[in-house]
This record gives structure tokens, C-alpha cells and sequence, in this order.
């Protein structure tokens, strides 16, 4: 097998180490906004992303040396020969869910499959697994608006995806009660927000990697233990929530987060996650767990 | 139309694609990042049922709302043209359909257009008009002042000088705002698809997800395939238009 | 007074008193007065900026003059009064019938009518294969040609010409000078050539005028003594050669 050289260099200019993330600056990154790099040697550079930044392909072409992914991509990216390697799991358990008007007094996920409309990004394995479970004949599927409540808020037979821990809060500030439905009720539950890096990378400069996980676990833990900070320097950089929701979403996150040691992963959950793509079809064979995370 | 003028633009293509091949085998491109032609032509043999549905729907999507751009471009260019107080007044709002980014309001366009292919002409539509305005209009205000002075002196009416002079003087002019807001019909059709959720659009936005990247190419190579017939078209009906007095049309 | 000929067309006599024309700030015509009988075939001379095409616009109607006033006689026929521009100016999506015709169309005349009427005219100033081509095929002389039968195919009782065959090369002026002349023969019109030309003011006229720079006026309003029928050899004679140094004296006095 020839090694496949990168289509970019090794590090930015200038020598920084760029973390890449998957959205724009958001209570979910609160750890990575909160650690201090330069206590453990690193000078590292935060690039926001937005809608459809993919991180997980800048990994593998080099353009970023860590990226922030979710585990199903990463198994994805594997089968795809992009050698990406999970490091740091943000969310023990995943903040991916439904939304919709409580109004509607829907009781469990399924139900969401029996009339309406439902806003999701049908290419994820979630979206893939509900229509398998339930069938989407009777409710008409749509894209996902990408955090926009326009048409959430303007319809109550409308259900959206979204992050249990976000969406939710906002919509009930705009005054519209919703029940929400997490996806890991279905069975599905990956790590999200996961700190990721190239596989190249990691045999190359294990201590950069060391280095960065640790001190993203004691951003996190800093996070977690006081947000406020954090929060005024995420908002000023994304003002599209406003301070009091940085606060709350802060707040709603802890419990799927919280675990000991921060953003541990097990050989099981990522053995669980490769099954259920495989029965899927998304990847043709589950990988060695051990190949997809390391616990540095 | 001529065979002869085809081939040297299939040389290049062929070439690249020939080379993108060699290099993806040979490990200099990563195939997760830019599939190699033969993956993307497999993915186009395989998927070739779904391909071509979602083509068929981006093709009505894109060429209704030509249609409509079209039409509604060159009627609003009329309309501007009758008087310096109404071009004043409202070529400005024309602009605006050059400037509004579709993404931006994309959320409005299904609140008002629904889910489907209604939105996606909407945005074709919108991202396509402008050009045929400003070309139009051009071409109308730009007839000949003599001929202009021939059709008063005959005392020609408005409505006669516009249809059998300004308009006519105008053709090859609105060709060229049609050949440019072909190729953006497609553009906005695809966008309105990323929104209302089918055609191509879609197939980009979902196989994006999968990381399926030789499906997306795939799905972008008929887009561009799309707007190509759409531009020859566009060149058909202008060689029929223009091919007896336009210096354009005549070797 | 020159006899008004026979013809199947009689001209209108104009009569312009006091025109003003100003551009802004420009003053093109100032005070002008000038009585043009009905019939003649009168040439205006002038250098460039004297006004003489903007006397020609207003005669034509395209121009309202800032004062004076323009009388024509007689009043009451509609759409006498033809035009013909430097450059052919054709449709170029038309065909050469058709251009010719284009007078006639606008008036409302029924399409046989007009086209039939359109090809004895065309035959007229020797065009008459060339009906079918479009204008991208035709030489410039040709072109012009076809703008003249476009002129005629109203059968105008009052004829403009605005330099027209100054684009051309000179065999073709000569041409078109001769047919210019029998065709104004033929139908008896008043005739107003705008030129810059001593030679060809000279050759096609009865009577000229000299207009001065800034058109303060005619410097010169002279009756040519000259045949009635013209003929190339004419070009040579000793008479025009005396005409167009009268002509010549008044362009030069204006230096």
C-alpha cells in the first residue's frame, strides 16, 4: 500500500495546531473554549465551522491537525480510507433528538412517524434507522432547516431535529411548549462531539495528541464547573443565541457529558455503534474497536 | 453543432479526467476527497434509477423556472422601458433580485411556497430573472436613434415602435440574458432542492452526509450536464434567430 | 420662380421665419429665414457646426424649433415628408422588401399592397433581384439604395436628405447623385439636400444655400445656372466649375 501524502502540509503556518469544529460556537465546544492550550505546551487555533463544515474530511486532507466529529462519521470515514481516530467523546450520551409541539401530546419517538411533517437530515444513520423501524409512509419528510425555527414555530404539525439540549430551550423562549424525543430511545446513541485526528498524525506526535487530550479534559472540567466565562467569549463570537440561553443550554448539557474520567469511550459503545451500521449497510464490515478511538 | 467544434472541448476532459484517475490510483489524491472517475462512473451505472428521477426533477424544476424568469424578465424589462420616471422608479428593485442571497431566505420561500417543487422554481426563479432584466432592458434602450426617429416620423405608435423595432433590435441582447440565466436557473433549482428536499439537491445533500463523495459528484456532473442543454438551447434558438443578420451567428 | 414639373407628385413649398434652435448653452440657429418653393431641389452647404442638419430635423418635425415658426404648404396631406440618413439605417432582421415597405406597414397599409408597392420602388432605383437579401448582404451603395426607396414608397411630396451619400465611394455617388436627380424629375417633389460637398451641392441643384458657422445665418442664396437634365459629363464642364467657385468663395469667407 502506498502511504497517501496529505493534500496539505503538516501544520498551519506559523506553526499552530487548528482545531476544527462542526458548528458555530455553541455551549457544545464550551470545554474546548475553556481550556488553556498553552499551559500544556500547545498553540492551538479554534476554527468555527457552521452548516455542513466537513471536519472530518479536513482531518484527512490535513487542513485542520483535530476536528471535532460525531462517532458514526468517523466509522464512515474509516470504510472511506480516511484514517481518523477518535480521542476525546464531549457527549457520554448523544444530545440528538426530535422536536415537536407538545400540543400535539405525542407520547414516544415513534409517533412522530404517524402523520405530520418532520424536518431531519435523512442521510444520517438515525434518520435511516427510524424509517426502518417505523416506515415513513404517513409522515412527510423534509430537510432539516439547520437550527432555523421559522417553520417550527410557524407550524404546529411540524417536528424538527435537533439538539435536545438547544433547539428546545430556544423554542420555548419563543414561546411554543415542545416535548422532545431523544434518539437514543430508539437504541441509537454514538458519541457526538467527539475530538478527533488523523491517524498519521498520532503515529507521528503522540505527545502533541496527549498533550491536547489533556488539556481538553480540563477545559471541560473547567466548563463544567463554572460556564460564565466561557459563555460571554462563545457568544461574542456567535450572538445568534442570546446570553441567558448560553447559560441554560450550559446547564441542560451537564448530565450527558459529565463521566469520569471526561469523554471516556468503551470498546463496547463503538462496537454497539459499528454493528448497527453495519446493519444498515452504510460500512461493509464493523472495524476493530481499538482501530476507531484511543485513550490517551 | 458542428461535430468539428465538439471534439477540441472533449480533449481537455477527457485529459483531466484521465489524469484525476492516475493520480487517485497512485495515492496522490486521496479518494475520500476527490473520488476517482472510475468510482463515479460505477456510483452513475448503479444508482442510475435514483439518479436519473432526481434528475428529472431538477430538470423540471430548473427549466419552469427559466421559463418564468424569462417570460417575467423580459415583460419587467417592457415595463422599465416605457418611461425614464418608471425605470427610476423601479429598476433599483430589480437589483434586489441580483443581491438577496436565496440561502438567506430560503426558510421564508418554504413558508410561503411549501415543501417541493414549488420552492425550487421559486428559487430558480429568483436567482435567474435578474440577468434577463438588465439584458433586456439594455437592448430595448439601446435602438437606434435614426430608426427611432424613422418610426416617429411615420407616426409609428409605442406599442408599434416596441414590436417591430426595440424589440426585434433587442433579440440578440435578451439571448445573452438568457444564455446567463440558463445556467443560474439550475443553480437556484439546486439550492431551492437543499431547502424543499428533492431533485439533485437533495441527492448532493444526503450522499454529503454519507461522506459518499463519488454520489455527489456523480449528482454535480448531471447538474452541470443540465445546464450545459440548457446553454445549448439557449444557442439554438439564437442561431435560429439570428443566423440571417446578427454578426454573432454568421461565420 | 422655377415651373413646378409634371408628375404624378406635386412638392410642398416650406417657409421658415425667424427660427431659433439653441442646444444649452449652444446656439445652432439663430434668427434664420427662408422661403423654399414648392418643387425646387434646394441643397443646404455649410461646414460642420452651422446648424444644417438640426434645420433639416426641424423641417422634418423630429426637432421643435425654440422660436420662429415653420409653415408648410400644403398643410393638410399626412406623412409627406421622407427622410434619408447618412447611414442606410435598415432592419437588419428584415428583408430588403420588407425594409422598403417598413413606411408603408406603419401606416397601416395592407401587407400585398405594400410590398407590391414596395418592389415597383425598389425597381425604380435598380434593386429589384436583390429584394429577398437581407441588409448584412448588400453593399453599402445598395444599402443606401434601399433606404432611398424606403423614402419614396410614400410618395412623399417633400423629400430630406441628410448627407447621404457621404459614407459611400465615389462611383457610387456619382450613381446615386444621377438617380437621385431623374427620380426628383420623375415625381415633381421639393427636394432639401444637406451636404458638406461644394461638388456634389452643385451638381444635384437648382439652388443653394450657404449657411454660416453657428448659423448666423445664410451667407449665400444663390440660383445655380445650370441644365435641367444632368448627365456625368456635366462634372467637367467649365459652367460647374463657375458655380462651385461662387460656392466656394461664401464656405471660404466664413474661413
Amino acid at each position: 500500500m502506498v502511504p497517501a501524502a496529505g493534500l496539505l502540509g503538516a501544520c498551519g503556518k506559523s506553526g499552530k495546531i487548528r482545531l476544527a469544529l462542526n458548528w458555530k460556537p455553541d455551549p457544545q465546544f464550551g470545554g474546548f473554549y475553556a481550556a488553556d492550550y498553552r499551559q500544556h505546551g500547545l498553540d492551538v487555533e479554534i476554527v468555527p465551522g457552521g452548516a455542513g463544515t466537513p471536519t472530518v474530511q479536513m482531518i484527512g486532507a490535513g487542513s485542520a491537525e483535530f476536528g471535532i466529529v460525531s462517532a458514526d462519521e468517523i466509522l464512515l470515514a474509516r470504510t472511506h480510507g480516511n484514517d481518523v481516530v477518535a480521542l476525546f467523546a464531549v457527549f457520554q450520551n448523544s444530545p440528538q433528538g426530535i422536536m415537536a409541539h407538545a400540543s400535539r401530546k405525542l407520547e414516544s419517538i415513534g409517533d412522530l412517524l404517524k402523520g405530520g411533517t418532520l424536518a431531519l437530515q435523512s442521510g444520517l444513520p438515525y434518520a435511516r434507522m427510524l424509517k426502518k423501524k417505523y416506515g415513513f409512509e404517513r409522515v412527510k419528510v423534509v430537510p432539516s432547516p439547520g437550527g432555523d425555527l421559522t417553520a417550527f414555530l410557524n407550524d404546529e404539525n411540524f417536528a424538527q431535529q435537533c439538539f435536545v439540549t438547544g433547539e428546545p430551550l430556544q423554542a420555548k423562549r419563543r414561546g411554543v411548549a415542545v416535548t422532545v424525543f431523544p434518539v437514543s430511545d430508539i437504541g441509537y446513541n454514538p458519541y457526538t462531539t467527539v475530538l478527533a485526528a488523523g491517524g498519521e498524525l498520532l503515529r507521528r506526535n503522540p505527545e502533541m495528541a496527549r498533550n491536547m487530550v489533556a488539556a481538553v479534559r480540563q477545559g471541560w472540567r473547567n466548563y463544567l464547573d463554572s460556564a460564565a466565562t466561557t459563555n460571554v467569549k462563545m457568544h461574542a463570537m456567535n450572538p445568534t443565541m442570546d446570553a441567558a440561553i448560553y447559560a441554560e443550554v450550559a446547564e441542560a448539557q451537564q448530565v450527558l457529558i459529565e463521566a469520569n474520567p471526561l469523554g471516556r469511550m468503551t470498546k463496547e459503545r463503538w462496537d454497539t455503534l459499528a454493528s448497527q451500521l453495519k446493519e444498515l449497510g452504510d460500512i461493509p464490515q464493523a472495524p476493530q474497536a481499538d482501530q476507531c478511538f484511543r485513550d490517551l | 453543432m458542428k461535430l468539428r467544434k465538439v471534439i477540441p472541448a472533449l480533449i481537455p476532459f477527457l485529459v483531466v479526467t484521465l489524469a484525476l484517475e492516475w493520480l487517485v490510483r497512485a495515492g496522490w489524491i486521496k479518494a475520500f476527497l476527490v473520488p476517482p472517475p472510475s468510482a463515479v462512473f460505477q456510483t452513475m451505472v448503479h444508482d442510475w434509477p435514483e439518479l436519473f428521477g432526481a434528475l428529472a426533477k431538477t430538470s423540471t424544476g430548473a427549466l419552469l423556472g427559466f421559463a418564468l424568469s424569462a417570460a417575467g424578465g423580459i415583460a419587467i424589462a417592457v415595463f422599465l422601458s416605457s418611461s425614464r420616471a418608471i425605470q427610476d422608479a423601479f429598476y433599483p428593485y430589480a437589483v434586489f433580485f441580483q443581491t438577496v442571497p436565496v440561502i438567506a431566505i430560503a426558510p421564508l420561500l418554504v413558508i410561503w411556497f411549501g415543501y417541493g417543487m414549488r420552492t425550487v422554481v421559486a428559487s430558480a426563479f429568483l436567482v435567474s430573472i435578474f440577468p434577463v432584466i438588465a439584458n433586456t432592458l439594455t437592448g430595448i434602450l439601446s435602438t437606434d436613434p435614426a430608426l427611432r426617429d424613422l418610426f416617429r416620423l411615420y407616426g409609428a405608435s409605442s406599442a408599434a415602435t416596441l414590436w417591430k423595432l426595440r424589440f426585434p433590435a433587442a433579440l440578440p441582447q435578451i439571448l445573452t440574458g438568457l444564455r446567463i440565466a440558463g445556467g443560474l436557473a439550475v443553480i437556484g433549482a439546486i439550492v431551492g432542492e437543499f431547502i424543499g428536499g428533492q431533485g439533485l439537491g437533495s441527492v448532493v445533500d444526503i450522499a454529503r452526509t454519507q461522506q459518499r463523495t463519488d454520489k455527489v459528484f456523480a449528482a454535480v456532473l448531471l447538474a452541470s450536464a443540465l445546464g450545459l442543454a440548457l446553454f445549448g438551447f439557449i444557442n439554438l434558438l439564437s442561431w435560429l434567430a439570428l443566423r440571417r443578420w446578427h454578426a454573432s451567428e454568421q461565420s | 420662380m422655377t415651373e413646378v414639373p409634371t408628375g404624378t407628385a406635386r412638392g410642398v413649398a416650406v417657409r421658415l421665419n425667424k427660427i431659433q434652435r439653441a442646444f444649452g448653452e449652444l446656439v445652432v440657429i439663430d434668427d434664420l429665414t427662408l422661403d423654399i418653393a414648392a418643387g425646387e431641389f434646394l441643397a443646404i452647404l455649410g461646414p460642420s457646426g452651422c446648424g444644417k442638419s438640426t434645420l433639416l430635423r426641424i423641417i422634418a418635425g423630429l426637432n421643435a424649433p425654440d422660436g420662429g415658426t415653420l409653415r408648410v404648404n400644403p398643410a393638410d396631406t399626412k406623412f409627406q415628408t421622407a427622410f434619408v440618413f447618412q447611414d442606410a439605417h435598415l432592419l437588419p432582421w428584415r428583408t430588403v422588401l420588407e425594409n422598403a415597405a417598413l413606411p408603408l406597414e406603419l401606416m397601416g397599409v395592407g401587407r400585398s399592397e405594400r410590398l407590391a408597392r414596395a418592389s415597383r420602388v425598389l425597381a425604380e432605383v435598380g434593386l429589384r433581384e436583390a429584394e429577398g437579401r437581407y441588409p448584412s448582404q448588400l453593399s453599402g451603395g445598395m444599402r443606401m439604395r434601399v433606404s432611398l426607396a424606403r423614402a419614396l414608397v410614400t410618395e412623399p411630396r417633400l423629400l430630406l436628405l441628410d448627407e447621404p451619400f457621404a459614407a459611400l465611394d465615389e462611383i457610387t455617388r456619382f450613381r446615386l447623385d444621377i438617380r437621385l436627380r431623374d427620380l426628383w424629375l420623375e415625381r415633381g417633389m421639393t427636394v432639401i439636400f444637406v451636404t458638406h460637398s461644394i461638388t456634389e451641392a452643385a451638381f444635384l441643384a437648382d439652388r443653394a444655400v450657404v449657411l454660416t458657422r453657428r448659423g448666423r445665418g445664410i451667407r449665400l442664396d444663390r440660383r445655380l445656372a445650370l441644365p435641367r437634365v444632368r448627365s456625368n459629363e456635366l462634372r467637367l464642364s467649365p459652367l460647374l466649375a463657375g458655380e462651385m467657385q461662387m460656392l466656394l468663395s461664401a464656405m471660404e469667407e466664413e474661413g
